[in-house]
């Protein structure tokens, strides 16, 4: 919108000079007050819900339940969260959700930064077979996946431990981190790799010492979002995880029921805030990158 | 795999990469090393694809064809049934049910999210600085929420007795005091909610990649348009939206793909219920494999949900071959 201030100023700074008035490059579409209207009404509805959950969560638990709501906690307090963090098993749970998603991603992207490599700077037979073979399974419903695991966990025993959960979580991310690795890989110039040759740089040296340096930037945006559906991940470990002490923090926040009453909204809205609030800042910080990197991935959530 | 048979063309690749529209590549002097480089560099990834992804579907599908149940998990004993499994799903009402619901669901959810998201995009291009930044935190807000916390949040607005909504609902006075209306007890009103829920989280992503696109138009092309005295719904609908068809037509086909497979919203909303009238095939597949432990029922439905979503889906892959996408 900078454009229309600076175009109208100039106008107007040249018409006070007595100029002829300059013509604003471009013109603009009238501006109707009217979406603004429609967008603040959008906005009040859409955040409503985000609202909601925080506003409920610094309330005390008298004030949850009123039949006439309060549209603002008239007492705010941090009592939810302390009993979400102090009372629950927030902290093991918090552990375990850190220690299955890293394995998790790491492994998956060490993994995929090698095949990525291959399928997008080299051409062999069978490799757009291999492409369509990534980009289906992606596209398989969740089911699928879960029965025939839990079976085969089932029988290796591995329910119920993190590892076996890592290894799920490690299908489910590996193809779509190998989809998108590749689509940053594309983006190097192959001149590149050609003055490698040149210079007499082997296949092993002009990927360490060129490719993979370059596509640090894919790998890091890469593992985020691969982190983030790993966190986020409830069904397989709900289906996995028989104890509490082996709980994710999706399942913690399911769940939630304090120790002292039955479902306790207040505080499972602040266990919703505490486990939603890192991944929408997360959100926040690198919402310009947000939409390319979607587009990119293009296939998984 | 089949890499091993795979990499030992790499010589006649530089023909291959000759097609139109691609860059072609300079003949490369392979050594045996970078001859066999794209099969050390896959084996790894292909190994565990291969055991986690593969294996398991080959598994699920032999599953399908046994009676595999709960005593199966311990004794591990199970003899095979041939088709039973399948011919006892089709004949089953709750498979048509369910069916129809996921295709029906799905299609409510593609055309609200979409309609919803086409539109804010379109509004944003009409906003102020300020404001189009007001819309874009709150996209991002209800886009980064996980849908675990989401769905928890939806059942503690629409809770009967203190819920927020249904106190907004009384206020109205048009449906009476529905104070105590339980969403989740009713069919049409439960998939209501939950259609609520899809698409609150839907839409972000369709407004922030189609606004993306929009800001993209050459607006001299709109310009001559207006010059030329079109209304503004009519330069919206025959211009902007063909500009956008390719950006709308990825967008839909991943929302397809996304809201057929809508699990968790469902599951935590309402389980099924109420008498599984609320029960998609996913969420089916995981009662009948998990709650009840016909592991080999579930196993069935999914080989036959897993063939429904291939057939839709088949359409955007084959599309994107088509488009000469570098695959």
């Amino acid at each position: 919108m900078s454009t229309i201030t600076t175009a109208s100023s100039s106008s107007t700074a040249a018409a006070t000079a007595g100029a002829p008035p300059v013509r604003p490059r471009r013109r603009r579409r009238p501006r109707h007050g009217w979406a603004t209207a429609i967008a603040i009404v959008f906005s009040v509805i859409w955040i409503f819900p985000v609202y909601w959950m925080v506003n409920t969560a610094f309330k005390p638990r008298p004030e949850v339940m009123t039949t006439t709501p309060h549209f603002l906690p008239l007492n705010p307090t941090f009592d939810n969260f302390i009993v979400a963090i102090t009372q629950t098993s927030f902290l093991t749970n918090l552990q375990n959700s850190i220690i299955v998603v890293v394995s998790a991603v790491v492994f998956a992207l060490a993994l995929s930064l090698f095949a990525s490599a291959a399928l997008s700077r080299f051409r062999f037979r069978g490799r757009r077979a291999i492409m369509v073979l990534i980009l289906a399974v992606q596209m398989l419903p969740g089911t699928a996946l879960l029965i025939p695991q839990f079976l085969i966990f089932n029988n290796l025993g591995l329910l119920n431990s993190f590892f076996g959960l890592s290894l799920a979580y490690v299908a489910a991310v590996l193809p779509f981190a190998i989809w998108t690795l590749r689509g940053f890989f594309i983006t190097i110039p192959v001149e590149l790799e050609e003055a490698a040759m040149m210079d007499g740089a082997g296949t092993w040296r002009i990927l360490r010492s060129i490719l993979f340096p370059l596509v640090v930037p894919g790998v890091i945006s890469t593992s985020i979002f691969a982190f983030i559906s790993a966190w986020n991940e409830y069904i397989l470990a709900y289906t996995f995880m028989k104890e509490q002490a082996m709980y994710t923090l999706p399942i913690w926040l399911v769940s939630f029921s304090s120790p002292v009453t039955g479902t306790d909204y207040g505080g499972q809205m602040a266990a919703s805030v505490l486990f939603a609030l890192p991944v929408v800042v997360f959100f926040l910080i690198i919402q310009r990158h947000l939409v390319a990197g979607m587009s990119a991935g293009a296939v998984k959530g | 795999m089949t890499i091993a048979s795979t990499a030992t063309s790499v010589a006649g690749e530089g023909v291959a990469a000759a097609r139109p529209g691609r860059r072609p590549r300079p003949p490369r002097r392979y050594t045996p090393q970078a001859r066999y480089a794209p099969l050390w560099l896959l084996t790894p990834a292909g190994i565990v694809i291969a055991a986690l992804i593969v294996a398991p579907i080959v598994f699920l599908v032999f599953t399908s064809f046994t009676d595999f149940n709960q005593r199966t998990l311990f004794t591990g004993e199970f003899s095979f049934v041939g088709l039973d499994q399948y011919t006892k799903t089709i004949a089953s009402p709750q498979f048509w049910w369910s069916t129809l619901l996921t295709l029906g669901f799905t299609a409510a959810l593609v055309i609200g999210s979409l309609v919803i998201g086409v539109g804010v995009a379109e509004l944003m291009t009409r906003l102020g600085t300020v404001m189009r930044y007001v819309v874009t935190i709150v996209l991002i807000f209800a886009w980064g929420m996980p849908n675990v916390a989401s769905s928890q949040v939806w059942n503690w607005l629409f809770q009967p007795g203190y819920g927020v909504i249904n106190w907004m609902l009384t206020q109205l006075r048009i449906f009476g005091d529905v104070t105590n209306l339980s969403w989740a007890n009713n069919t049409f009103l439960a998939l209501l909610c939950i259609w609520m829920l899809v698409v609150w989280q839907a839409v972000p992503f369709i407004a922030l990649t189609t606004y993306a696109a929009q800001t993209q138009i050459d607006t001299s092309m709109l310009e001559a348009a207006r010059i030329d005295g079109a209304s503004e719904p009519r330069i919206y609908f025959t211009l902007v939206l063909n500009y956008l068809k390719p950006t709308i037509l990825l967008v839909t086909v991943l929302s397809i793909i996304w809201d057929f497979n809508v699990f968790n919203q469902i599951w935590l909303v309402t389980q099924g219920g109420p008498n599984n009238t609320t029960a998609t095939l996913g969420i089916w597949t995981y009662l009948t494999a998990f709650n009840t432990f016909k592991i080999g029922t579930g196993a069935a439905i999914s080989v036959i949900t897993t063939i429904m979503l291939m057939i839709i889906s088949g359409f955007y892959i084959r599309s994107l071959l088509r488009s000469g996408e570098d695959l």
